[in-house]
């Protein structure tokens, strides 16, 4: 039994004029909640499709759940594109019990599983509903349940929680989480970093098809240092960015953040602001993914240029 | 593996055939067929009013004769002509007889020379001078008394010559292994017909697929359905689901068809119904399921290489083009039809879902031809389906431009 629920290595693809993906290499751990990073553009869908057999890669080899990628090995993955799908002119009920027989469950026992799904998403009412009639985020909804519903043990999603209101959005996380409870790995993808943060365990950052970040989310925050100051304060802070030291400010009004460059002392920065400004706050913080993101991408950026 | 096929043949089939479309197209089809039928019939039956008509006369003694003639010319059992007589001060001159003509009192007139028993020319003046039927009738009850009156003016009697020149009366019997039996046109009606059936069926039923395949595209749906099976389980279980809903609806039509012509034969007489031979029912069908699938496929690549149907249709006229020769030529078919052009496109497959039936139906071609032209055709398939299949898996996660037909041949050699 091994022990990593998708395993890539070395994956290219190519299509007419541009690199997609170039040498890509992962692996993703049982159990875990891995998040796959990266700007538009970057590859990441070309890398899941890859991963679904839907393109084969120019070179590399891809492993589920411990078995090379064919059509039986997908069958133990859900898969929720980016580009949501559901049959419009479909009963609800008949297109998520359809999208679960095509994954190889027998209809009887995809009616059975259906009811509680219906029931935690309060999509219950709807259930002999035609999928155009339903909004947005129900559809959503809907489509999370088609790629859950024939219990894989391998999940992946493209942006699950866009599109949801508040609650919607917790229940989905919820969810999320109880299905790594139960054993399943979830590899999601997503543009918002405070998700990523809170959800998940490992993080892989891809930029121009290239891996550029990989790890556990406090090992990539660690790797990046504490060099990251929170400050917030009275009076007029624009002198700290000509301070010696300082890489970046980001600046939000009354709080700034201000990124020092390696190996800075953070005290006569401490000092400074102390002597010029009305202090309510300073400390020493971790970066935020956000931040990694963007100045990873953006040192990436100016190297491959 | 089949479990998922059928699933999806399972689905197109039922999307298909709980539509409002196609319920109303199954119950509408044979209506519309029954109206294609009996309103020709109606209006050919329905010939209008009489033609009011004079006839101006120069001869100063035919006209009595010609006008007693026509009064009496009867077509399908009507008269046909209301003589207005020329005598009537009114209309005595050619002036007053256009004049009439303008002011609609009279329909037309016939002039008739001096000459015209030796010179047999005559001359109609009217308003409508399309309605040949009548026309015809006019000249053929002109013509009959001029020469009634030539015989008698040469001492030969008119009786005894129409007697001695009687045309024959030709039936048509046509003469099959299962025996023989008297057609007056109904064998080619029928032929027709469900020529027409056919055509109709792999039209509709292949533009089903074209816009399937366009609605996958558009509502995503595709790429979740492309995650879960091969693209080729798809576009297979895709084929066939449509392929059942269209077969589904061909049944219908043609059995309501056939109960119709049988209930209306036996009822009025009218015609007998041709003979029907067990393989021209099984060649119905399997030529319907064949070209189904042909030009299916066909259908499914185009609609995997663009994204509307409106982009479609600039692909659609030369795919199409085969079956609407095939259409065009039916005539030559029926004319000969073991003559050398329609052995060669019986053959053809995209022709022979057609003209080989429509051969089957008039004559039973040599067993050989028949086994060839499906032989072909099933090869043909197998071709198209992989080429369809290539273009397909390609083509269905493209969005965007439209590809270039340089471009779908490179799908096709690379994919």
């Amino acid at each position: 039994m091994n022990d990593k629920a998708l395993v890539l290595k070395g994956i290219r693809k190519a299509f007419a004029g541009h690199v997609a993906v170039n040498d890509l290499s992962l692996e993703v751990p049982r159990h875990s909640v891995f998040g796959l990073l990266g700007p538009n553009g970057a590859g990441k869908t070309t890398t899941l499709r890859m991963v679904m057999n839907i393109l084969g890669p120019d070179k590399g080899t891809i492993e589920i759940l411990g078995q090379p990628a064919d059509h039986a090995a997908r069958d133990r993955i859900g898969y929720m594109p980016e580009e949501r799908g559901l049959y419009p002119r479909m009963v609800l009920e008949d297109q998520l019990v359809f999208m679960a027989a095509i994954k190889g469950v027998p209809r009887a026992e995809a009616k059975r599983r259906l009811g509680p799904w219906l029931e935690r998403f309060s999509l219950s009412d709807w259930r002999r509903r035609k999928t155009n009639e339903l909004s947005k985020g129900m559809a959503q909804k809907a489509q999370f349940i088609a790629t859950v519903l024939h219990q894989p043990e391998l999940l992946m999603v493209d942006e699950p929680l866009s599109g949801l209101d508040p609650v919607a959005m917790d229940v989905m996380r919820e969810v999320l989480l109880d299905l790594r409870r139960a054993g399943a790995t979830i590899v999601l993808s997503s543009h918002q970093m405070e998700t990523v943060e809170k959800l998940c365990d490992r993080v892989a950052l891809i930029n121009r098809g290239e891996k550029v970040l990989d790890g556990t989310v406090s090992e990539v925050k660690a790797r990046h240092g504490r060099n990251t100051i929170a400050l917030a304060f009275d009076g007029d802070g624009g002198f700290i960015a000509s301070l010696p030291g300082v890489a970046k400010v980001t600046d939000f009004g009354q709080y700034l953040e201000v990124r020092l460059e390696d190996g800075y002392d953070p005290q006569p920065l401490l000092r400074e602001a102390a002597a010029r400004l009305r202090l309510r706050r300073f400390e020493i913080v971790e970066p935020s993914l956000h931040d990694i993101f963007v100045e990873t991408v953006t040192a990436h950026g100016k190297e491959a240029a | 593996m089949s479990a998922k096929l059928w699933a999806i043949v399972r689905r197109e089939y039922l999307e298909r055939v709980r539509s409002k479309a196609f319920v109303i197209g199954t119950i509408l089809g044979p209506l519309l067929m029954a109206g294609m039928l009996v309103v020709p019939a109606l209006a050919a039956r329905s010939k209008g009013k009489p033609l009011r008509l004079a006839v101006l006369d120069a001869t100063g003694e035919l006209g009595e004769t010609v006008e007693a003639a026509l009064r009496e010319a009867r077509f399908d059992g009507l008269a046909r002509f209301e003589v207005q007589p020329a005598a009537s001060s009114a209309l005595a001159s050619e002036a007053e007889l256009k004049q009439a003509v303008l002011e609609k009192r009279l329909d037309g007139y016939l002039a008739l020379p001096e000459d015209v028993i030796a010179s047999g020319n005559a001359s109609y003046y009217g308003r409508n001078v399309t309605n040949h039927i009548d026309l015809r009738t006019l000249e053929r009850t002109v013509s009959a008394v001029l020469v009634a009156r030539r015989l008698a003016s040469a001492g030969i009697d008119p009786t005894k010559v129409k007697n001695l020149t009687r045309e024959v009366d030709m039936k048509t019997i046509r003469v099959s292994e299962t025996g023989e039996r008297e057609d007056r046109g109904a064998a080619m009606f029928l032929a027709l017909i469900l020529l027409m059936i056919l055509y109709i069926c792999i039209l509709i039923w292949g533009q089903a697929i074209l816009t399937s395949v366009i609605e996958e595209k558009t509502s995503r749906v595709v790429e979740v359905m492309a995650a879960s099976v091969p693209t080729t389980t798809l576009l297979l279980g895709k084929l066939v689901g449509v392929g059942g809903a269209g077969l589904t609806q061909f049944l219908a039509w043609s059995l309501s068809l056939f109960a119709v012509s049988i209930a209306s034969a036996g009822a009025s007489g009218a015609f007998t119904m041709p003979e029907i031979t067990p393989l021209m029912l099984v060649s119905f069908v399997a030529f319907f399921l064949l070209g189904f699938f042909f030009y299916a496929s066909l259908y499914a690549a185009i609609g995997a290489s663009v994204n509307t149907v409106q982009e479609a249709q600039g692909l659609v006229f030369p795919v199409m083009l085969p079956i609407v020769l095939a259409m065009v030529c039916w005539p030559a078919v029926l004319q000969s039809p073991d003559g050398p052009l329609a052995v060669t496109i019986s053959l053809i497959p995209g022709m022979s879902p057609l003209i080989m039936f429509l051969r089957i139906v008039v004559l039973t071609p040599p067993m050989w031809q028949i086994a060839l032209s499906i032989l072909l055709l099933v090869l043909g398939i197998l071709a198209v389906v992989w080429i369809a299949a290539r273009v397909y898996r390609v083509g269905i996660l493209m969005y965007g431009k439209r590809p270039t037909f340089p471009e779908i041949v490179r799908w096709v050699r690379h994919g």
